[in-house]
């Protein structure tokens, strides 16, 4: 038989879906654990508003002038405050340590050895949905149970300066069975933590890699048998396969059910903080309202290019707003109550301090922060922070600002105006917060 | 970070060793009154024609209540089950064949660790259950009332002489059987904050709270009208004022706070669904409960009056573990 060719058209992608069916839909097995996935950033496609903007420091400094009578000298890069408040945990920076749930590339250890660096650090963690049902929660500890979530929180604690930092805590739907939050809520391990301000719940919406998802990961037989009937679980692998696709949903919402949820949460849990993270949808303006109005202390945007997990091709690069975009729909009051934080494809200070200009009091390292562990599990991490804040502090200066608050949309330039809203190009009067 | 290393201990709650409790003479005298309140509520409830069942003690779901409590996971065959934290699901599907039941039951919620100073949680406790199917808050209310009002009037006929023993002042006890006063828990919350205490407007009262407006009132009160997200899904939403629940909370005076909760209940399946994704819960879980609500529950109504919050109140104990023989405090490692 003649084989056909098509020149022009993806040939190669079209072949591998005939033969591997449904499970083409993913990126291919043997990356699973090994390789974190999320958005290139290089070309999704509509691009990202980010890509576009420059960060345009002026001559004229009215702020460096404040810092100048402040200090009886010219300020310097050094004199820049980062240390603030997010999602009402005092942290060192401007920086968070994102969600990986119960991932394979977050197990093995490097769960804890983020943990015990972002403690270290002072760094509010978050840490992720799925992990107390598919890893146990290692309190009356099985032998196969892993990497589990008190082992987390017990890494994190071990070198966590006095009143900095604080834990948080995702719950999913289907973690909702296994009563994460009220376990970690009534256990006296995590006492301490309560006590002094420093325990989060985060109510979980979506993520960035695969906005209207649930988590997905993959898991071998035994596990698939021992969780029973929490999940749903896709045979896509090859006939014969030890491993399996365990989904979960991601929740039904709509906005009472959300301010709902909030309210109960705070009713729930009033020694802890609230926080709320969103995928980024394109009703991401009204939904952060929601919860922002809720009462919620903070409330994440995890942008389409986020995303430390399993997630099939098709989301990965197509489904999602990126994250500039998400911030300039997302109008947030100046000096608010509640923190909105950034993540996606974060790791160096540009992309940070474009993310606190367009209003984000913070920005949460995900993948980057695993990779720094898995690069040097005891100092990676704390070498990555030390690095980005060397440059936040450069960046912020040039500005001529000393305080992350200060930042504003005045301080970046677009060559195009982006999205719906208000571009981020829009020159503000000095210091007044853009909505 | 060992859990069996947490610093609540006996001796800084001051509680007693086992022994010393069982055979205290306070205790046996707290014994006698709650076996006459017990006899008055079945023989006040039989009166009423309310049956009485014997809910079960395990399931696959339970009431997911509030506040944080965790309930306590059975391994049933390798499934997980629940040990019940009140009966409310099986009171509800129970009037499909019953007009009004009622059930004594123990349940167990592994409350928050904070709880265990407020002087009113136990982790294990029993509830004097009641549903009745068609029945108003209103209706609900006057029966609890009146229940109350019975239990109170046949321990100071009865037990004259344990009452005196443990020192209770039974000239204030008898303002319980005059008509309970209401208010709303807007109401509740401005008298609060018009004291200097800030609380939630959206949450529930909190135990200083609580305490606070219970050591100010003469005779037992109800608050009604929690907001929604305050409490469990069952509690039904006043479909005339959305946001707030047809439901209530009865408190005792005297400092002794919360008696009992109650509610209409949300019996519409469509209801049930949304306001389980309003609290968070995952509906799969609650596949039996949810197919008989398909298949159609009754309207109905119904309170839990907690037992030994009930007989501290009775008895006028200083702290709700002296009104069981074997007190779980929370987080207190007791047999």
């Amino acid at each position: 038989m003649t084989r056909l060719s098509a020149a022009g058209f993806p040939e190669a992608e079209v072949r591998a879906r005939a033969r591997e069916g449904a499970r083409r839909a993913f990126p291919p097995l043997d990356e699973y654990g090994t390789t974190l996935l999320g958005g290139r950033g290089s070309a999704p496609v509509g691009g990202d508003p980010f890509d576009a903007l420059r960060i345009v420091p002026p001559i004229f400094t009215p702020r460096r002038l404040e810092k100048l009578i402040e200090l009886a000298r010219e300020p310097l890069p050094s004199d820049v405050d980062l240390a603030v408040s997010i999602g009402g945990f005092r942290s060192s920076c401007p920086v968070y340590v994102s969600a990986f749930g119960s991932t394979r590339a977050a197990g093995d250890g490097l769960g804890a050895a983020v943990a015990r660096q972002a403690g270290r650090l002072g760094l509010p963690l978050v840490i992720g949905e799925n992990i107390v049902p598919v890893t146990g929660y290692g309190r009356l500890r099985r032998q196969d149970e892993a990497s589990m979530l008190l082992d987390r929180i017990r890494a994190y604690a071990e070198d966590l300066p006095a009143g900095l930092g604080g834990v948080v805590v995702q719950q999913s739907t289907e973690d909702a069975d296994a009563e994460v939050w009220n376990l970690v809520y009534s256990d006296p391990n995590v006492q301490s933590l309560a006590d002094s301000g420093r325990l989060g719940f985060e109510l979980k919406l979506g993520q960035g890699a695969k906005p209207g998802l649930g988590g997905m990961t993959v898991v071998d037989r035994a596990t698939q048998a021992r969780l029973g009937d929490a999940y749903a679980f896709d045979d896509l692998f090859a006939t014969g396969s030890e491993r399996v696709m365990r989904s979960g949903s991601p929740g039904t919402f709509t906005a009472e059910i959300l301010r709902n949820q909030i309210r109960f949460m705070r009713n729930n849990y009033p020694r802890s903080r609230i926080w709320v993270k969103m995928p980024p949808v394109r009703d991401i303006r009204e939904a952060a309202e929601v919860a922002r109005t809720a009462g919620a202390d903070a409330v994440t945007v995890d942008g389409g290019e986020g995303g430390s997990g399993w997630a099939p091709t098709a989301f990965i690069e197509n489904v999602g707003l990126p994250l500039g975009e998400c911030l300039v729909r997302v109008a947030w009051p100046s000096n608010p109550a509640t923190t909105l934080l950034a993540s996606g494809r974060m790791w160096e200070g540009t992309r940070a301090v474009k993310a606190f200009a367009m209003g984000a009091g913070a920005v949460g390292l995900g993948r980057a922060a695993l990779l720094a562990a898995d690069e040097c599990g005891d100092a990676g991490l704390v070498r990555l922070v030390e690095c980005l804040t060397f440059e936040m502090r450069l960046l912020i200066s040039a500005l001529g600002k000393y305080d992350v608050s200060q930042l504003d949309r005045e301080d970046l330039w677009s060559a195009q105006p982006t999205g719906t809203e208000p571009a981020a190009a829009t020159v503000a009067t000095d210091g007044a917060g853009v909505g | 970070m060992d859990s069996t290393t947490f610093s609540m201990n006996r001796a800084e709650l001051d509680l007693p060793s086992p022994v010393d409790h069982v055979r205290s003479p306070r205790t046996r005298a707290m014994v006698r009154v709650q076996n006459r309140m017990l006899d008055a509520a079945r023989e006040f409830l039989r009166d009423e024609s309310v049956t009485e069942i014997r809910p079960p003690i395990i399931g696959p779901v339970t009431d997911p209540g509030g506040r944080g409590a965790k309930q306590v996971d059975v391994d049933y065959y390798g499934r997980r089950y629940r040990l019940m934290t009140s009966a409310i699901l099986y009171k509800q599907v129970t009037l499909t064949g019953f007009d009004a039941i009622y059930a004594i039951a123990p349940n167990v919620r592994l409350e928050p660790l904070e709880t265990a100073v407020t002087h009113r949680h136990l982790a294990e406790f029993h509830q004097i259950d009641v549903e009745v199917a068609g029945a108003s808050r209103d209706e609900v209310m006057l029966l609890a009332q009146r229940l109350v009002g019975h239990i109170v009037t046949r321990c100071l006929s009865d037990c004259q002489g344990e009452l005196s023993e443990l020192g209770r002042e039974t000239a204030e006890l008898s303002r319980a059987l005059e008509p309970f006063d209401r208010m709303t828990h807007a109401e509740a919350v401005a008298a609060l904050m018009d004291s200097g205490h800030p609380q939630d407007p959206g949450a529930e009262i909190d135990w200083q709270g609580e305490e606070l407006l219970s050591s100010r009132a003469p005779r037992p009160f109800f608050v009604v009208d929690y907001p929604k997200g305050s409490r469990g899904f069952y509690d039904r939403e006043s479909p005339s004022e959305p946001g707030l629940l047809r439901n209530f909370d009865l408190l005792a005076p005297g400092g002794y706070g919360e008696l009992a909760s109650g509610s209409e209940r949300e019996y519409d399946y469509g209801r049930i669904v949304t306001r389980m994704r309003e609290t968070g819960e995952n509906p799969a879980k609650y596949g039996w409960y949810l197919e008989a609500a398909r298949a159609g529950i009754p309207a109905s109504a119904g309170f839990g009056i907690g037992l030994e919050r009930l007989t501290r109140y009775v008895a006028g104990l200083p702290a709700v573990w002296q009104a069981s023989l074997y007190p779980k405090v929370p987080g207190v490692f007791a047999p």
